[in-house]
């Protein structure tokens, strides 16, 4: 049975000992941020913060909440030490059988409502993350719901935003992405608002399938209810007919304007830099909030890895690639963002290389966004989860003369969240991607092909078991 | 005591000194309300003592380093929490895009 919400989740990674429970002080400006950020550069457990400066008692922020495979593994209501290659089959196997939410007249979100000229974001202990950064970033680990117009679909998108002044966000959805898509396209030119209900600290399993990559017309909310093998329970926003998860701990309803904007970010990002920002973004005028009682706020303190964005907040999207690429029939068996690549790196294990497989897969990937831009083709035996393998490929197998494709992509489709990205850069937005094929040619006869010098592939059968059965009578 | 502030520039060489220009600026007053985001017309000046009675404006750059010197700011006017420019304006910085003029 997966979590309702973030406090059974808590209370799951309290028993398996992936959680630290911060009673002492600690000030929302900067220093929870930097707590967090340190815990996270360490691989360290999820913090619950339950006394914040400023604020009253019970009002707690809880930081990094799926920023290992340990944490996954339990949100997925795995042992915490179930291997990643494991985590990426459960869930996928779950991905598959998506499931339609449930309406509920009611829902914890609803025990405290501010209305109108109510409305008061600095109400919540929103954490300053990053010194530097353009604004309190009340989105980190949160995702903003919309709807098309002209169909069913409801998007789900983790998009960053902050706390602009008491009644209104600065919102930073990508112009390309299904929101600013949506925004672009059907609100913006009629000139008329966009609702919105920007989510904080819903269920581990929402917030991670709000972060896959699904295309248009595809709602993330059914995946939400495979992954969590039940419906999700959903409920009627105050201001306008969205449907946010009943669970919720803060749920913000608002409209984005297309008329004027709000000076966005800039902000430490899941890169590990902090981008150029202080643009003009989208506004988002607050209409009303909904909060629990004694509310806790999510937060994922973004930067060099690993964190929430490349642990959770990639396996929706390498699992969405893996799918696209079998269904372009490409003898794919494994896709992993590992976390240090900071989601700008994609590992391909398939069962037959060669340049041509490579060719396919870089002409399979869209070019809506070219924000993943290093992809690894590595062989089948190749663990595609252990970077010590997938080093080595790289590092013996690929010819830098012949086996690296570069591909450039049309202007608007590049990441401005890259580092390489200058500000005059920003406005055409360029991207490339680069494929670094590790594989053998099957052109090249089999015979021929050097053996891998591994305990597993070099020696007979007999002799490995030999080993294996006495290797503590060795001495080790 | 002045009021700080804080807004975030390409270059300290965009702001006009002697003249009223629009900002973006962030309150940096202690307390719950912190970096609450106003949009202004002020006068600036490099050197406190041209601008009798300013507040304090740190400058930061648009990836966040701080400029080690603050400017002096006098708020003339407050106009709000929004611009009334059009989203997805992207590589252009606000405060060139609040005082168009300004290059």
């Amino acid at each position: 049975m997966a979590f309702k919400d973030n406090r059974d989740f808590i209370e799951a990674l309290k028993e398996s000992g992936d959680v630290v429970v911060v009673n002492k002080e600690v000030d929302w400006d900067l220093e929870a941020g930097a707590i967090a950020r340190h815990a996270s550069e360490q691989e360290g457990p999820a913090i619950l913060f339950e006394k914040i400066k400023d604020y009253p008692d019970g009002y707690r922020i809880f930081a990094t909440p799926v920023g290992t495979y340990r944490r996954v593994a339990v949100a997925l209501g795995l042992p915490a030490d179930t291997p990643i290659k494991d985590v990426y089959k459960v869930y996928e196997q779950r991905a598959e059988n998506p499931i339609a939410p449930r309406v509920v007249e009611g829902g914890p979100c609803k025990e405290n409502k501010m209305l109108g000229d109510e409305v008061d974001l600095y109400h919540f202990p929103t954490p300053m993350c990053h010194d530097g950064d353009g604004g309190r970033y009340i989105g980190t680990w949160g995702f903003v719901v919309c709807k098309d117009p002209d169909s069913d679909w409801v998007n789900w998108g983790m998009y960053r935003f902050h706390i602009n002044s008491q009644r209104s966000l600065a919102m930073s959805p990508a112009p390309g992405s299904n929101l600013g898509s949506l925004f672009r396209e059907k609100f913006m030119p009629q000139n008329r608002p966009m609702p919105i209900a920007a989510v904080v600290g819903a269920d581990p399993l929402c917030s991670i399938a709000s972060s896959a990559g699904h295309p248009v017309g595809q709602s993330e909310v059914f995946l939400a209810g495979g992954l969590h093998q039940e419906p999700v329970e959903l409920v009627k926003c105050e201001t306008n007919d969205l449907m946010v998860p009943a669970h919720s701990e803060v749920v913000i309803e608002g409209e984005i304007l297309p008329d004027v904007s709000a000076a966005e970010g800039p902000f430490g990002e899941y890169p590990g830099y902090r981008s150029p920002g202080f643009e003009a973004r989208l506004y988002c005028r607050v209409k009303g909030i909904g909060f629990r009682n004694s509310p806790i706020l999510t937060m994922s303190n973004l930067g060099v890895p690993p964190d929430d964005s490349h642990v959770g907040g990639c396996i929706s999207i390498s699992i969405s690639l893996k799918n696209r690429l079998q269904r372009k029939g490409l003898p794919v068996l494994d896709v992993y963002q590992n976390p240090e690549g900071a989601a700008f790196m994609l590992i391909v294990r398939v069962s037959e290389g060669g340049p041509e497989v490579v060719r396919g897969i870089a002409d399979s990937f869209g070019i809506r966004r070219a924000w993943i831009s290093k992809i690894v083709v590595v062989d089948e035996d190749v663990d595609a989860f252990d970077m010590r393998q997938v080093l080595h490929a790289l590092a013996v197998k690929c010819d830098p003369a012949t086996d690296i494709l570069v591909k450039e992509t049309p202007p608007g489709t590049g990441n401005p969240f890259s580092p390489l990205v200058s500000v005059e850069e920003l406005k055409t937005l360029k991207g490339s991607m680069a494929y670094f094929d590790c594989t053998w040619d099957p052109k090249r006869p089999r015979d021929e092909l050097p053996l891998k010098s591994s305990f597993d592939s070099i020696f007979p059968e007999e002799i490995r078991k030999k080993i294996l059965t006495n290797w503590s009578k060795y001495g080790f | 005591m002045p009021t700080e502030y804080q807004t975030f520039v390409g270059t300290p060489d965009i702001l006009k000194e002697g003249q009223e220009i629009k900002l973006a600026v962030k309150d940096l007053s202690p307390g719950p309300r912190k970096y609450d985001c106003r949009i202004v017309k002020a006068m600036l000046a490099r050197d406190p003592e041209k601008l009798p009675g300013s507040d304090v404006l740190w400058l930061r750059s648009l990836v966040g380093r701080r400029f080690p010197k603050p400017w002096a700011i006098k708020i003339t006017e407050e106009l709000g929490d929004s611009m009334p420019v059009t989203p997805y304006q992207l590589g252009i910085e606000v405060t060139k895009m609040l005082n168009e003029d300004l290059g």
